[in-house]
C-alpha cells in the first residue's frame, strides 16, 4: 500500500533530513516508525502525504506515485499531524462536513461515520461548539475523526496518542486494530515504545535521516523488548 | 524600561525581514526579500513623489504657511484610521499573548510595546509623505536648517497622538465587548458603527459650520486649513514650531505625546488582561445532538470556510468588508436624498449636470466594493493551517476557485444593489440599467481574479499576526493601490468619454475590456495555483 523507495530530503546544503529511506507498509499492517526528535520521521511523513515537496527518491501509495499523481495517492489517504491546527473559527461539525465534502461522501455515510466516531470518543455535545474553544485533545479526536470519515486505505499518523486522554488513546487503538482487520494499512510516528510494540506488526527505526533497522516486531526484537531493541541499535550506530 | 527595549526589539527582530535574510539558506526567500524590499521603496518613493507634488500646488497658490498644518492633519487622518483598523489585531488576541503574560511583562509593558511596534512598522509610510511636504515648505519658505531638523523630530512624534486615540477607541470597543457572550462580533459591530459615524463626521461638522454661518470662512482655504488645525491642537503646536519658531509648541507637543501616551497605556493595561482572557476564551455550549447534514461540492465547502474565517476574524472582516458597508451606506443614502443631492454634496455644488455621472455608476460602486478582495489575502491567511488543504485531493485550482467563489458572493450582491440603487435615483434607462448590472459582477470578478493572483504570487504563511497579511502583505499592497488609482481614473475617463459616446455602447466597450482582463487574471492565478 505505501512504498517509500530511496527517499532523500535535504533541507540546507549538506545537511540531510531524510537519507535514502525505503520502506514497504502492506495492507492490513501497523508499522511504527521510531526514532529520536529530529530523526526525520517528521519529514518523512509531511512528505509521504504529499505536504512537503522532495525530489530523491519514489513514494508510492497504491500504487501511485505521490510526486506524479498526487491526487489519486490523496483520495486513498488520511493524514493526522502531531499539532493538529484546524480551522479554529469553524465548529467541529462544519470541520467534518467540510472534509466530507472534500471526499465527496454521501450525507448518510458521514452521519453514520461521524455519529460512531464522535460517540466513541465522547465528542458528540461539543461538535457544534467553535474549534477554538477545544483543548488540545479535543483538536486532536476531531483530526481523527476527520481522518476516518472517507475510510482510508491508508492512515498515516505523525505521534497520535500526544494528548489523548487514557479513554481515547484506547479507543484510537481499537479503531487502528479494526481498520487493519479491514485491510487498511497503518503508518505512524511514535516515541511511546510501549504502545509500538503492542500495536504494530513491523517497525522501523530512523537515525539522523537514515533507516538503521526495519522489519517485522519479531524479526527485530527476536524476544528483547522493543525499548532493549531500540537502545542497542542506536547504541551500535553511534 | 529595560524591559521595554528588550520586548519591542523582541518583537522587532521576530518579523523582521532583515534577520530572516540575514538567518536564511535559502536562496529563492532571500531573493523573495530583496524584492520586497525593493517594492516598498518604490512605493515610498511613489508617495514621496505624490506629496512632493501636492505640497508644490500648495506653494505655488500661496498656502506655504499651512504646509505644516496640511502635512500633520494629513498625517494625523491616515494614522487614525489605519491604526483603528489594526489596533484589534495587533494590542488584543495576538498569537503570543500567553506566551508573553506569563513573562514577568508588566501589562502596560506588552501592551506599550505593541503599541510602539505598530508605531514603527508604519513610522516609514508617515515619514516619506513629512519629508516631502518639508522638501515642499523649504522650496517656498527658505526655512533655516534647524527648523528643518526640528521639522523632523517633531514628525517622529506627529503619528503618535492620532495613533493613541485610535488605539484608545479600539481598546473601548474591545472593552465593551467583553461583556457579551459573543464578543467577537459585537466587536466587529461595534467598530464598524465606529467608521460610519467617523466617515458623516466630516458631514456633521459641516453642517455645524453651516448653521454658524461660517461657510464664508471655510470657503477661504487657508483659513479652513487653520481652523481644522484649531480643532486639532498638535496641528497647530507644530504648526507654531515650525513657522513661528515657537519652542513652547514644539515643548507642548512632545509633553502632551509622552503624557497621552502614558495616561492611555495606564488606562489599558489595567483591564488588558481581562480583554484578552474574555477575546481568547469562546462559548461552548457542549449541547449539540447529531442531525441530519448536507452534502456539498468541494468548491463550495472552500467557499463556506472562507466565509467561516471572514466572519472569525474582527481585523480580517473589517478591512475586506468595509467597501461592502459603504456600498450599503451609500446606496441607501441614495435612495434617500437621491442621486443628484449626493453629486451636489460630493462635489461641493459644483456646477454641472449629474447625469454625465451615470456611465461612472459601476465604477463608482466598484470603487468601493472592489477596495480590498479577500482573494488578496485568504492564501496567506491558511499560515498553519496549510498542510490541510495540502494534504486532501483537491486539485490546488479548485482551493483557489473555492476562495475566489467566496469573494464573488461577497462582492456581486453588493454591486448589484448599489447599481441598482443608483440607477433607480439617477433614472438611468433599463437597457443601460441592465448593463452597468454585467458591468458591475464582471469588475467584480475582475477583481476576484487579480487579488488571488496577487494573493498566491506573494503568499506568506509564517506570519506572527493576521494583520501582517491582511494589511501590510506585498499581496495586498501589489492589489490595492494600482486598483484604487486605476479605478479613480476609469471614474474621470468614463465621464469624458460618456459626453461624447452612447452610454450603452461605453459600458459595452467596458464590459468587453473588463472580461478580458478578468479572464488574464484568472488564467494567471490558475497558473501560480498550480506552482504552489
Amino acid at each position: 500500500m505505501l512504498e517509500i523507495k530511496n527517499y532523500s530530503k535535504s533541507y540546507r546544503e549538506g545537511k540531510k533530513a531524510a537519507d535514502n529511506v525505503s520502506l514497504t507498509v502492506e495492507s492490513g499492517d501497523i508499522f511504527g516508525f521510531i526514532g529520536h526528535n529530529g530523526a526525520g520521521k517528521s519529514t518523512t511523513i509531511r512528505a509521504v502525504v504529499g505536504v512537503l515537496d522532495f525530489t530523491e527518491g519514489e513514494i508510492l501509495i497504491d500504487g501511485h506515485s505521490v510526486k506524479d499523481e498526487p491526487m489519486e495517492c490523496k483520495r486513498v489517504t488520511a493524514y493526522i499531524p502531531d499539532n493538529p491546527d484546524l480551522y479554529e473559527n469553524l465548529t467541529g461539525i462544519q470541520y467534518l462536513n467540510f472534509i466530507a465534502d472534500v471526499f465527496d461522501i454521501s450525507a448518510e455515510e458521514r452521519e453514520e461515520r461521524i455519529k460512531k466516531y464522535a460517540d466513541l470518543f465522547e465528542i458528540t455535545p461539543a461538535l457544534g461548539d467553535q474549534i477554538s474553544s477545544y483543548s488540545h485533545g479535543m483538536k486532536q479526536k476531531v483530526a481523527i475523526i476527520s481522518a476516518l470519515i472517507h475510510n482510508p486505505k491508508l492512515l498515516v499518523l505523525d505521534e497520535p496518542f500526544v494528548g489523548l486522554d487514557p479513554k481515547a488513546t484506547f479507543v484510537l487503538k481499537e479503531i487502528m486494530h479494526e481498520m487493519c482487520d479491514q485491510g487498511t494499512a497503518i503508518f505512524f510516528s511514535t516515541h511511546v515504545l510501549d504502545v509500538a510494540e503492542k500495536l504494530c506488526n513491523k517497525v522501523a527505526i530512523i537515525k539522523q535521516g537514515k533507516i538503521i533497522a526495519s522489519g517485522t516486531m519479531e524479526e527485530l526484537t527476536e524476544g528483547h523488548s522493543l525499548e532493549e531493541t531500540f537502545l542497542e541499535t542506536d547504541n551500535n550506530e553511534k | 524600561m529595560k524591559n521595554n527595549i528588550l520586548l519591542l526589539k523582541t518583537l522587532l527582530l521576530s518579523t523582521s525581514l532583515v534577520n530572516t535574510y540575514k538567518h536564511c539558506d535559502d536562496k529563492k526567500k532571500k531573493r523573495k526579500i530583496v524584492w520586497s524590499f525593493i517594492g516598498m521603496f518604490i512605493i515610498y518613493a511613489m508617495i514621496l513623489g505624490y506629496s512632493l507634488a501636492a505640497t508644490l500646488g500648495y506653494g505655488a497658490i500661496g498656502l506655504t504657511q499651512a504646509i505644516p498644518m496640511i502635512c500633520v492633519l494629513t498625517i494625523s487622518a491616515l494614522a487614525f484610521f489605519f491604526t483603528f483598523f489594526k489596533t484589534n489585531g495587533y494590542l488584543f488576541n495576538f498569537k503570543e499573548y500567553d506566551m508573553l503574560m506569563s513573562l514577568p511583562f508588566e501589562a502596560k509593558t506588552v501592551a506599550g510595546c505593541k503599541f510602539l511596534y505598530m508605531y514603527i512598522k508604519s513610522l516609514p509610510w508617515y515619514l516619506s509623505i513629512t519629508i516631502a511636504m518639508m522638501i515642499g515648505y523649504e522650496i517656498f519658505a527658505f526655512a533655516p536648517v534647524y527648523v528643518l531638523i526640528e521639522w523632523l523630530i517633531l514628525s517622529l512624534l506627529v503619528p503618535i497622538i492620532p495613533m493613541l486615540i485610535a488605539s484608545f477607541f479600539g481598546f473601548l470597543i474591545a472593552r465593551a465587548s467583553v461583556g457579551f457572550k459573543k464578543n467577537n462580533i459585537i466587536q466587529t459591530l461595534f467598530t464598524f458603527m465606529f467608521i460610519i459615524f467617523c466617515f458623516s463626521f466630516r458631514y456633521i461638522l459641516e453642517a455645524m459650520f453651516r448653521n454658524g454661518n461660517v461657510e464664508e470662512t471655510l470657503e477661504a482655504s487657508y483659513e479652513a486649513i487653520e481652523n481644522a488645525a484649531n480643532t486639532y491642537l498638535p496641528a497647530k503646536w507644530f504648526a507654531g514650531a515650525i513657522v513661528d519658531g515657537s519652542i513652547s509648541d514644539a515643548l507642548l507637543l512632545v509633553g502632551v505625546t509622552v503624557l497621552l501616551f502614558s495616561v492611555v497605556f495606564h488606562i489599558v493595561g489595567r483591564s488588558y488582561r481581562q480583554i484578552n482572557s474574555a477575546l481568547k476564551s469562546h462559548s461552548a455550549s457542549k449541547s449539540y445532538k447529531m442531525t441530519s447534514q448536507k452534502k456539498h461540492s468541494v468548491v463550495t465547502a472552500i467557499a463556506y470556510k472562507e466565509f467561516k474565517r471572514m466572519t472569525g476574524s474582527t481585523t480580517y472582516i473589517t478591512n475586506v468588508a468595509i467597501g461592502e458597508l459603504l456600498a450599503v451606506i451609500l446606496s441607501v443614502v441614495t435612495l434617500i436624498f437621491g442621486f443628484d443631492s449626493i453629486v451636489k454634496v460630493t462635489t461641493q455644488n459644483a456646477p454641472f449636470d449629474s447625469a454625465v455621472l451615470q456611465p461612472a455608476i459601476p465604477f463608482i460602486i466598484y470603487f468601493l466594493v472592489g477596495m480590498m478582495a479577500s482573494t488578496t489575502c485568504s492564501p496567506s491567511l491558511e499560515g498553519k493551517q496549510y498542510w490541510i488543504l495540502q494534504s486532501l485531493p483537491i486539485r490546488k485550482e479548485q482551493i483557489y476557485q473555492g476562495k475566489m467563489l467566496f469573494n464573488m458572493y461577497l462582492t456581486v450582491p453588493f454591486m448589484c444593489l448599489g447599481v441598482l440603487c443608483l440607477c433607480f435615483s439617477a433614472k438611468v434607462p433599463v437597457i443601460n440599467t441592465v448593463l452597468y448590472l454585467i458591468l458591475g459582477s464582471v469588475l467584480c470578478a475582475f477583481s476576484t481574479a487579480w487579488g488571488c493572483a496577487c494573493g498566491i504570487k506573494h503568499m506568506r504563511l509564517d506570519w506572527e499576526n493576521e494583520v501582517e497579511v491582511i494589511k501590510q502583505g506585498p499581496a495586498v499592497a501589489l492589489y490595492m493601490l494600482p486598483n484604487m488609482f486605476v479605478v479613480m481614473g476609469l471614474v474621470v475617463g468614463v465621464v469624458f468619454l460618456g459626453m461624447r459616446i452612447n452610454h450603452a455602447l461605453l459600458a459595452l466597450i467596458f464590459i468587453a475590456i473588463a472580461s478580458l482582463l478578468t479572464a488574464v487574471s484568472y488564467m494567471r492565478a490558475m497558473a501560480l495555483a498550480k506552482k504552489t
